[in-house]
């Protein structure tokens, strides 16, 4: 009896002592030892092209850590595919070149990062074997059952069409920070939120039922948009790459924007960066150089000074002018690219033979100040609506302070600098009736819902009289016909609109050196145009002038026809006269 | 002991004077007598084994339900490293399918299968059988080696240059039928046919124009 009661009391105490002294502490333990807190990732939104193609993906990879201090020698258990068990031994090297041959390293390399950290600390129970393993290798890994080894899945960006359009997707770091293009610059679209969510788990590891408590839901990113068409940014790459290998340009962009619209359907730039390996690529040809080089436009830019003639009723198309070899006034000296007598020339025919001469003896009609307005009105200064990463705005000189030569230069696109996506804007505005659309490279952020969340705006603006920008494409088709290219600007079929330009480059000291810039800018079909080609190449080798440009001008707005389905001109070109 | 002062004064007629039958008669008429309503309230076996039951029945429950729960969670458990096996599965699919259909790979297979763009744009608008442009040969110069790289496609194989020999070999219905050179009899218009060119995304009037096997 009394035996009973001490062995009662003793568990009356120890009871006590557990479920009231003690309590609080061993509850903590207890959840400590079933509770999870867990992060919970967010996916990064993707960029697709304007039909939904795949640009940019999310992916996850996989890092394979670890832990130095366990790492040892084992024995493996299989069986074969006749069912018998069979047991063998598997020294660390073998493991070690087991894993070496899934991650594309040597077995000397496995070994010696964990030979590494068991130096600087036998106690070690932390390192990176390889980051970023894909799938498959993950799986594989996994399957060889190496104690000491473990995973951690990491969020990774996938690029499945490599250089196509990669200068505008840009690309993130190996941390998954954005560091260029429209990963940069439209991360607040992309960006995933990671939540956080403490659960409990059983002995097992298996999550007890009814113990999630989500202290944050993880939000996945949104899907940007863009208004590149991935097929022809591809044609439009590659036309340009050739070209350019084939005349020796170390660079060259091109450019298709849809007229009616302002939207970019290609922005094409050689060399151009692969983001899946950056690496592979200079850093200066990473971005994009249609939005971050301005160059010296040169004749691409007579359209503007003769539509602003036009527009300000000082000249128009058939405007007589005696077009010397070389022009001098006021101290400013300059000639034409071509030594000839004395041009009867009209301002289309000055368009058509690209005088230098001709455009400042007609441009010296406008007051300068008129003129200015009409440039910077066209977008030239300003950096495009775009915002691209890294974007420049060009230069355009003080006009009140410009000496007379600049004051010439300027009328024929020498002593100031444009982006491609200036020029390409301006033969949009002439091209559009005289109305500037917003330069558009992005549709939109979009949900998973098919929701928009933000979409770029910007107004319309008449900038000139839809009869001068009228015109001014028609003087601009003599140049297909009448101009010095012969047949490498027709498109057979379709009426063709476009300026040649070949500037020279500033040698960087404030002289011209003997580099050229080669371009072509033009719009099709020219009765009502709907598409916008530039393609600029830079400091050609072989054939340094803008002859080298027609041809991929050509190539690329044939494509483009061909792409949008336009069907071929059906009113007649007006043949405006080049010469009187 | 101290009876004498007790009862100093004697009583009569006291009540223990009466007689057994009396008394017997008197206690009878004052038995308590339950009345309907406490004896309808009087707790009865049935009852406390109904609640007993019940309360059995609810813990059973509570033990199967929890026995339930917690073979749902490995059934959840199972499910969602399924889910996660599955879906590591679709996203290596999907970065194939991806990679595959990437400008780059497909432009190579057309070209292993002898294919050759033709840059004119030309148009045949089935309803009334125009074609729309200007017909030219596509030329083999075409097939340019390829510039836009893509470092995702290193080590796949164009699939498209073994099955192509395969088919030239095997299929001689495609060898016999002769390449389309021109387009004779088919009236061409170009620029100045303004009302044939107005409508020509190719959507034809009546449906399919039937084939004509010459």
């Amino acid at each position: 009896m009394l035996t009973i009661a001490i062995v009662l009391g003793i568990f009356v105490v120890k009871l006590v002592d557990i479920q009231v002294v003690q309590a609080d502490e061993i509850n903590a333990d207890a959840l400590d030892k079933r509770s999870i807190p867990n992060l919970t990732f967010g996916v990064r939104g993707n960029i697709v092209d304007s039909d939904g193609v795949t640009l940019a993906d999310s992916v996850l990879r996989y890092d394979v850590t670890a832990s130095p201090r366990d790492v040892r020698d084992f024995t493996r258990y299989s069986t074969t595919a006749s069912g018998v068990a069979v047991e063998t031994d598997v020294t660390w090297p073998e493991a070690a070149a087991e894993i070496a041959a899934e991650t594309g390293q040597t077995a000397g390399e496995v070994q010696r990062i964990i030979a590494d950290k068991l130096a600087a600390d036998p106690d070690s129970n932390h390192a990176y074997l390889a980051r970023g393993i894909d799938t498959e290798a993950y799986r594989a890994l996994v399957q060889l059952g190496i104690p000491g080894i473990y995973f951690e899945a990491v969020q990774s960006r996938t690029y499945p069409n490599g250089q196509v359009a990669g200068n505008l997707v840009g690309f993130v770091g190996s941390d998954g920070a954005p560091q260029a293009g429209l990963e940069y610059t439209e991360n607040d679209c992309l960006q995933a939120t990671n939540g956080s969510e403490t659960y409990e788990k059983g002995a097992d590891g298996v999550r007890i039922p009814g113990s999630t408590v989500t202290e944050k839901q993880a939000e996945d990113g949104n899907e940007l948009v863009l208004t590149i068409d991935r097929d022809l940014q591809w044609f439009t790459q590659q036309a340009v790459a050739e070209q350019a290998q084939a005349v020796g340009a170390p660079w060259g962009v091109a450019t298709v924007q849809e007229v009616k619209t302002g939207k970019l359907l290609a922005v094409a730039d050689y060399p151009s960066v692969d983001p899946n390996d950056v690496n592979l690529t200079e850093e200066q040809y990473r971005g994009s150089r249609v939005f971050n080089s301005p160059y010296e436009p040169g004749s691409t830019f007579k359209s503007v000074t003769a539509a602003a003639l036009v527009d300000a009723g000082l000249a128009n198309a058939g405007t007589h002018v005696l077009a010397p070899y070389r022009f001098t006034k006021d101290g400013a000296s300059l000639r034409d690219s071509f030594g000839h007598p004395d041009l009867p020339l009209t301002l289309a025919g000055v368009l058509a033979e690209s005088s230098n001469t001709g455009i400042s003896i007609l441009g010296e009609r406008m007051p300068t100040a008129d003129r200015f307005d009409l440039i910077t009105d066209l977008g030239v200064g300003q950096r495009t609506e775009v915002g691209f990463a890294g974007e420049e705005p060009g230069i355009v000189p003080d006009h009140t302070s410009m000496d007379v030569q600049t004051k010439y230069a300027t009328m024929f696109g020498q002593g100031l600098a444009t982006t491609a996506a200036q020029v390409s804007s301006i033969y949009q505005t002439l091209g559009n009736d005289g109305v500037r659309m917003p330069v558009q490279l992005v549709e939109g952020c979009r949900t998973a819902d098919g929701e928009w969340i933000s979409q770029p705006t910007g107004e319309p603006r008449q900038v000139i009289s839809a009869r001068a920008a009228d015109e001014t494409v028609h003087m601009m088709e003599t140049v297909v016909t009448d101009g010095h290219f012969g047949d490498t600007l027709v498109i057979p079929g379709y009426r063709v609109a476009a300026k040649s330009g070949t500037a020279q480059v500033s040698d960087g000291s404030g002289a011209y050196g003997s580099n050229y810039l080669v371009s072509m800018a033009g719009v099709a079909p020219a009765e009502d145009p709907e598409y916008v080609v530039t393609i600029s190449l830079a400091n050609p080798t072989t054939m340094k002038s803008s002859a080298a440009a027609a041809p991929v001008f050509q190539k690329i707005m044939s494509q483009v026809l061909k792409t949008y389905r336009v069907p071929p001109s059906s009113v007649p070109s007006p043949n405006l006269p080049t010469t009187y | 002991m101290s009876g004498n002062v007790a009862h100093a004064v004697p009583r009569t007629g006291w009540i223990g004077s009466r007689t057994d039958a009396v008394r017997e008669q008197a206690r009878r008429h004052i038995e308590i007598v339950s009345t309907r309503d406490q004896r309808k309230a009087r707790p009865r076996t049935v009852y406390a084994l109904l609640i007993v039951g019940a309360l059995f029945a609810v813990l059973m429950s509570q033990l199967l339900l929890s026995i339930g729960l917690s073979d749902g969670a490995y059934a959840i458990q199972g499910l969602q490293q399924q889910q996660r096996e599955l879906s590591r599965t679709q996203q290596v699919l999907t970065e194939d399918l991806e990679r595959l259909s990437s400008p780059q790979n497909l432009a190579a297979n057309a070209q292993a299968l002898g294919m050759v763009s033709n840059a004119a744009p030309v148009y045949l608008r089935l309803s009334d059988r125009a074609v729309l442009g200007a017909p030219v040969a596509a030329t083999a110069d075409a097939g340019a080696a390829p510039l836009v790289g893509n470092v995702l496609l290193s080590g796949v194989a164009v699939a498209a240059a073994g099955s192509a020999a395969e088919q030239s070999a095997t299929d001689d219905t495609a060898a016999s039928t002769p390449p389309v050179t021109g387009a004779d009899g088919i009236p061409v218009t170009g620029m100045g046919s303004g009302a044939a060119a107005t409508d020509a995304d190719g959507v034809p009037e009546s449906g399919l124009p039937t084939p004509i096997t010459r």
